[in-house]
């Protein structure tokens, strides 16, 4: 009925829609009273969420300071990451703008010392950021050090020393920047090292191909860094601090969108003719993925159905390809797609009891998480963790799929407190009262998945060990940031 | 019924308009009952707190959830607090979901006279949803309100749909002694009947109309629904409210009265039943204890405590459903129990052990106490070895030393209990009463040693008035504690307020039930309704305003001959506006004696020009006035105790005569049910009193009644 669509129930693109018009202040309050009420849940959705809103804020952000800037997304970021904790996508999202921000800064600063085409005027503010003992705890990174590491304001640095600070942190960076290309495109010389530097990135022994790289976006960036080094030298006293965030925030959203896409681009490396594959959720990433292998390759696909929250999804996707049939209009793009059975892969949907008993057969379990955490362990919808001990068992490989975004670098102290508990009617219907009278229902909705049970982890930077993660997290996160 | 063809055109040119208009709701904040006293004296319901959140939180929630734009606050009784606590919270914030957040202060004194209001202030444009501040769901009403409309398309008469939520044939958060019965017919889940059981004659028999069964295919009688209250109308609702003036609740009145008259409006009443989302009303003290647990129990996810739906709580969730704020301190051998909830700056001492209970911030929890499934408001204090079981705890209430509180038992604000005290299951201990005499909204009563104990503060919440005691405390025996308090009925107001809580003098609660007229003579009631509403509206308007008698008089008059209107009909007119005044009164603290001496005494020049049988030895008039009195206060709380101040200072007026007086109390009709009957109980110390004195001064009257002639 057209009438139905007078009423929407508010959601991801209610969010989006009334972002456009309102201010600010109102847009955070909107988003966190959202992720309360979890109207918005799930990494996707929250990461677009949270990175259009940020986008809003630096663009609204007035001043050129910026520390100020910096705090200001802080801030932002505490009440969105305390408003949700378990959505730790959220946070990761705050962290890498955080870390953008900090990047142009220092880009901007050291940038233009190597080039030296014009005297450095370094502004002001920018040493206030300028934290050359942090060079080396970029790169031996350790969890337990975050909290000494809340460095905000050190102090004013006079000139003289931030240079000497650029020496002492250059050689980490070099290697810090690797495994990646920031989005936002770091200085010039950094960025010509990592294109040089970019076989590294693949640890020998513990990772895929070097072709589970995604080879567009590193060529696209370094165009842009070129790009860049012409503004420099054109004169960069006064910096667009705003304009290159955002950019960079933009170029994350890009990231966002094609993510799902370079993960799946390696799917052929790791799907071969006639496997049997096992996964569960109705998560899009693992779909896409099978659906590109499915292209030139037939196997099979053994579908946990991920009971009791999952399951309609799961059955949506597979009988229509799409999650929800009332949500027809929103994520058109994303939500759509055929379902496997069409590309003439057989699939069978089990009930998560029967895993086990199914593993023996089964090639290779592909997993959706919601969240990898820095040690290489993850957080993934309930009946995960099940899957994946049953793998070990009988020593199937389990491949996790997961977009860098939903990385974090948050180690996992307290795993109950990482663990969203959902409606327990989920489980036992509501109406049958002496049940809910007097037996305890419990209904978490994720699993803790530890590292020594993952083989792999696909992002869309390629493959890599659970034991490599913590370095992709140094990457991509300043330590900082770390604690917002 | 009109032709549905041209119809159906006409409302998909409506429907197109509909769209433009935003969601409307209103929260009726004030349910006019006294469910929750001794704490409503101080709180109004809608904040007590539900799992450590206001209870109105959850109902922003829910109206936010279902996409709500504009919000009218229905405010009774203690409005400044609601207005200070919605004007601080996030939702009248600039980033609030809702665009309008309207506070609404009225005069009335049920839910009827509510929506009457609501009517004449026309406010509401399209449809809207009616729900009560003390609301808890999760539901997402997208499909009641597209199912509503599309009903509304087809057919103009579907005028309401009412949300139940399933709940099988036991269930902790169904209503408890009393439950309604819907008859509906699911083809079109149109609702044909409803009744609450016991029904009017305290019977559990349905009786439905033979017609229901010929015309329907299908039927369903149904009595495993939660009725969470939530309502989608149409303004016609609204107008069919102000057309029958008479009904006070919305279901037992409004809802069973205009599907009995179905065959005269032609109006139909639609149900969107539910079986997958949380809903239901925190409508007493028992669906307190339940909703709380569900909530515990993350039956009601994503309203947990966890989700810390206030600005400033954070909630964390640990194994077995504890929920524990920041900065609380447990000391090392505590013992926290499942399925509790721990606010910030609580401390628990050695030894205590917690389990299934909710317990405020900052209270201090001393060594070796034992908590089993109470509620602990903020800053309240236990001091070390008592023992806590499933009883209500206020703010800063503070238990002494190895006391006992048993199972059942409220202890209300501030209320401070002695050291070694047992406080059994049926005491209510309050610190706050209401005055007689003084305009001052409460005062501080003086503590009752006996209860609470050496150095404790307060009494108990029915101590006062010692006719009254032992009645109250039978009727709370019998009905035994708290949790047993739900044999109530969930709008029976009438029954509810007279069973237990009508009796007591002193203490006010801050709702009484109804204000506005009951016909006694209904024969007239239908062609003049116009003169009774309107007649009795700007008599209380100017009762409220205090503007002289004469003037309102000249008003009446005026209103009189231009409707046409009988003696009787001004009668209750003077009738209706008294009370609602009196009433009004008595909320604002003023005490029974008080109120009833200001209203009858400054206005008395308007009863006895409605009275006109002083010289005749047969008294209709009078005896026509106390009838009405009577009738229309035999619906209220504490009417007895008005009744009985208000025929002692007619007398004393002399507005009415002891031979009046006496005539009424032989009058067949005084007496003819038994609500009239118990509203009259308490006059009878004053029959029997003027039966004495008429004998010997009798003459006397007569000569005083010429000279006030």
């Amino acid at each position: 009925m057209a009438q139905s669509t007078v009423i929407q129930a508010p959601g991801l693109s209610t969010f989006l829609k009334s972002l456009k018009t309102t201010p600010v202040d109102p847009s955070v309050e909107h988003l966190i009273s959202l992720l309360k009420r979890r109207q918005i849940r799930n990494s996707r959705p929250c990461a677009i969420a949270t990175t259009a809103l940020l986008l809003r804020v630096v663009g609204e952000f007035k001043g050129r300071d910026a520390a100020k800037l910096v705090e200001r997304i802080r801030q932002v970021g505490r009440r969105l990451t305390s408003a949700q904790p378990r959505e730790v996508v959220v946070g990761n999202i705050v962290r890498r703008v955080l870390g953008l921000v900090r990047e142009v800064v220092d880009e901007n600063a050291d940038g233009q010392t190597p080039t030296g085409s014009e005297a450095p005027t370094p502004v002001p503010q920018h040493d206030s950021l300028h934290r050359p003992t942090l060079a080396s705890s970029m790169s031996t990174f350790s969890p337990l050090k975050h909290a000494a590491a809340e460095p905000m304001h050190v102090g004013v640095y006079d000139g003289n020393m931030s240079d000497s600070g650029e020496l002492s942190r250059r050689p980490p960076l070099l290697t810090s920047h690797t495994s990646y290309a920031p989005p936002s495109a770091g200085p010039l010389v950094n960025s010509l090292f990592g294109l040089f530097s970019q076989p590294i990135d693949t640890p020998s022994a513990t990772s895929t191909p070097s072709g589970a790289q995604s080879p567009n976006g590193k060529t696209t960036f370094t165009q842009q860094n070129l790009e860049r080094l012409g503004e420099l030298s054109r004169g960069q006293t006064s910096l667009d601090l705003k304009g290159e965030v955002m950019e960079g925030i933009r170029e994350l959203q890009d990231e966002l969108e094609t993510s799902d896409k370079q993960i799946a681009e390696v799917a052929l490396e790791h799907i071969h003719a006639n496997e049997i594959i096992l996964t569960h959720t109705a998560s899009t990433t693992v779909q896409k993925f099978l659906m590109y292998a499915a292209r030139k390759r037939k196997f099979t696909v053994v579908h946990a159905e991920t009971y009791p929250h999952d399951h309609t999804a799961t059955h949506g996707v597979l009988l229509t390809g799409k999650k929800r049939e009332s949500h027809a209009d929103e994520d058109d793009e994303d939500d759509k797609w055929k379902p496997l059975t069409e590309a003439g892969i057989q699939v069978y949907v089990i009930p998560d009891s029967h895993v086990f008993a199914i593993m023996s057969r089964v090639n290779k379990v592909i997993l959706a998480t919601h969240t990898v955490l820095a040690n290489g362990s993850l957080v993934a919808a309930a009946g995960a963790h099940m899957i994946a001990k049953a793998a070990k068992e009988h020593q199937t490989p389990v491949v996790v799929l997961s977009g860098v975004y939903k990385l974090s670098p948050v180690y996992p102290f307290d795993i109950d407190e990482l663990i969203e508990h959902g409606d327990a009617g989920g489980v036992v219907p509501y109406e049958d009262g002496d049940f809910v009278d007097k037996v305890d229902v419990e209904n978490p909705l994720y699993d803790y998945v530890p590292a020594d049970l993952v083989d792999l982890y696909i992002t869309n930077l390629g493959g890599h060990a659970p034991s490599y993660l913590y370095r992709i997290v140094a990457d991509h996160y300043r330590s900082e940031d770390i604690t917002l | 019924m009109p032709p549905k063809g041209k119809k159906g055109q006409d409302k998909g040119k409506a429907g197109e308009e509909e769209r433009e208009e935003p969601l409307q709701a209103v929260i009726l904040a004030d349910p006019f009952e006294t469910r929750f006293s001794p704490f409503t004296l101080e709180r109004p319901r809608c904040l007590l707190p539900l799992a450590n959140t206001p209870l109105i939180e959850y109902t922003f929630e829910f109206l936010a959830n279902a996409g709500v734009e504009e919000i009218f606050v229905y405010c009774g009784a203690h409005r400044q607090q609601v207005e200070d606590y919605i004007n601080r919270s996030k939702w009248s914030a600039q980033s609030s979901p809702f665009s309008k957040l309207e506070l609404i202060q009225s005069t009335s004194h049920s839910i009827g006279d509510a929506m009457r209001d609501l009517d004449s202030r026309s406010i509401l444009v399209g449809d809207f949803l009616l729900v009560y501040g003390d609301v808890v769901s999760n539901l997402p009403l997208e499909g009641a309100l597209a199912a509503h409309r599309a009903r509304r398309v087809k057919d103009k008469n579907a005028i309401m749909t009412m949300v139940l939520r399933e709940a099988g044939t036991t269930h902790r958060t169904k209503a408890r002694g009393t439950s309604p019965v819907f008859v509906i017919d699911p083809a079109k889940d149109r609702c044909l009947h409803f009744e609450q059981m016991p029904n009017r004659d305290q019977t559990h028999f349905l009786s439905i109309d033979p017609e229901l069964l010929s015309d329907h295919q299908e039927i369903e009688i149904r009595q495993d629904l939660i009725d969470c209250g939530i309502d989608i109308c149409t303004p016609d609702v609204l107008a069919l409210w102000s057309d029958n003036f008479d009904y006070q609740a919305p279901r037992k009145g409004f809802l069973y009265g205009v599907l009995k008259d179905y065959e005269l409006n032609g109006k139909t009443f639609h149900t969107h039943i539910i079986s997958d989302h949380y809903a239901a009303r925190v409508r007493n003290l028992h669906a307190y204890d339940s909703v709380s647990k569900d909530i515990v129990s993350r039956w009601a996810y994503p309203l947990c405590p966890d989700s810390n739906l206030v600005q400033g709580q954070s909630y964390r969730l640990g194994k077995g459903n504890i929920y524990k704020e920041e900065g609380v301190i447990l000391a090392r051998d505590c013992v926290i129990n499942s399925k509790t909830v721990i606010g910030r700056g609580t401390s628990i001492g050695d030894g205590s052990v917690i389990t299934n209970s909710i317990i405020g911030r900052h209270c201090q929890i001393g060594r070796n106490v034992k908590i089993d499934g109470a509620y602990l408001w903020d800053y309240a204090s236990v001091g070390d070895g008592s023992v806590i079981k499933k009883s209500v705890i206020a703010n800063e209430a503070s238990i002494g030393r190895k006391c006992t509180i048993e199972e059942g038992a409220l202890i209300s604000y501030g209320v401070a209990i002695g050291e070694g005290k047992t406080i059994r299951g049926e005491h209510r201990i309050t610190r706050a009463k209401r005055r007689r005499e003084s305009n001052e909204e409460l005062v501080r009563g003086d503590p009752d040693l006996e209860v609470v104990g050496k150095g404790g503060d307060g009494f108990e919440f029915h101590d006062s008035d010692e006719e009254d005691e032992d009645e109250i405390v039978d009727s709370l025996i019998s009905s035994g504690p708290m949790y047993n308090l739900a044999n109530f009925s969930q709008e029976s107001i009438s029954t509810l307020n007279s069973d237990s809580e009508a009796d007591d003098y002193e203490i006010r609660h801050d709702r009484s039930t109804s204000g506005s007229f009951l016909s006694v003579g209904s024969q007239d009631s239908q062609h003049a309704a116009n003169f009774d509403h309107d007649a009795s509206h700007s008599i209380h308007e100017s009762l409220v305003e205090g503007h002289e008698s004469a003037n309102i008089q000249l008003e009446l008059t005026a209103l009189r001959m231009s409707t046409n209107a009988s003696d009787h009909q001004v009668r209750r007119a003077v009738v209706s506006a008294f009370v609602k005044r009196i009433h009004q009164l008595i909320n604002s603290g003023e005490a029974i004696k008080g109120a009833v001496a200001q209203i009858f005494g400054q206005y008395q020049e308007l009863i006895d020009r409605a009275i006109f049988d002083k010289s005749q030895s047969d008294k209709a008039d009078q005896v026509d006035f106390m009838l009405l009195l009577q009738a229309d206060l035999s619906h209220k709380e504490s009417g007895d105790a008005i009744l009985l101040s208000a025929a002692t200072k007619l007398v004393e007026l002399d507005s009415i005569e002891e031979e009046g007086i006496i005539q009424w109390w032989e009058d067949n009709k005084s007496s003819e049910n038994d609500d009239m009957k118990r509203v009259r109980e308490k006059t009878k110390s004053l029959i029997d009193f003027l039966q004495q004195e008429s004998e010997s001064e009798s003459e006397e009257d007569s000569e005083e009644d010429e000279d006030s002639e």
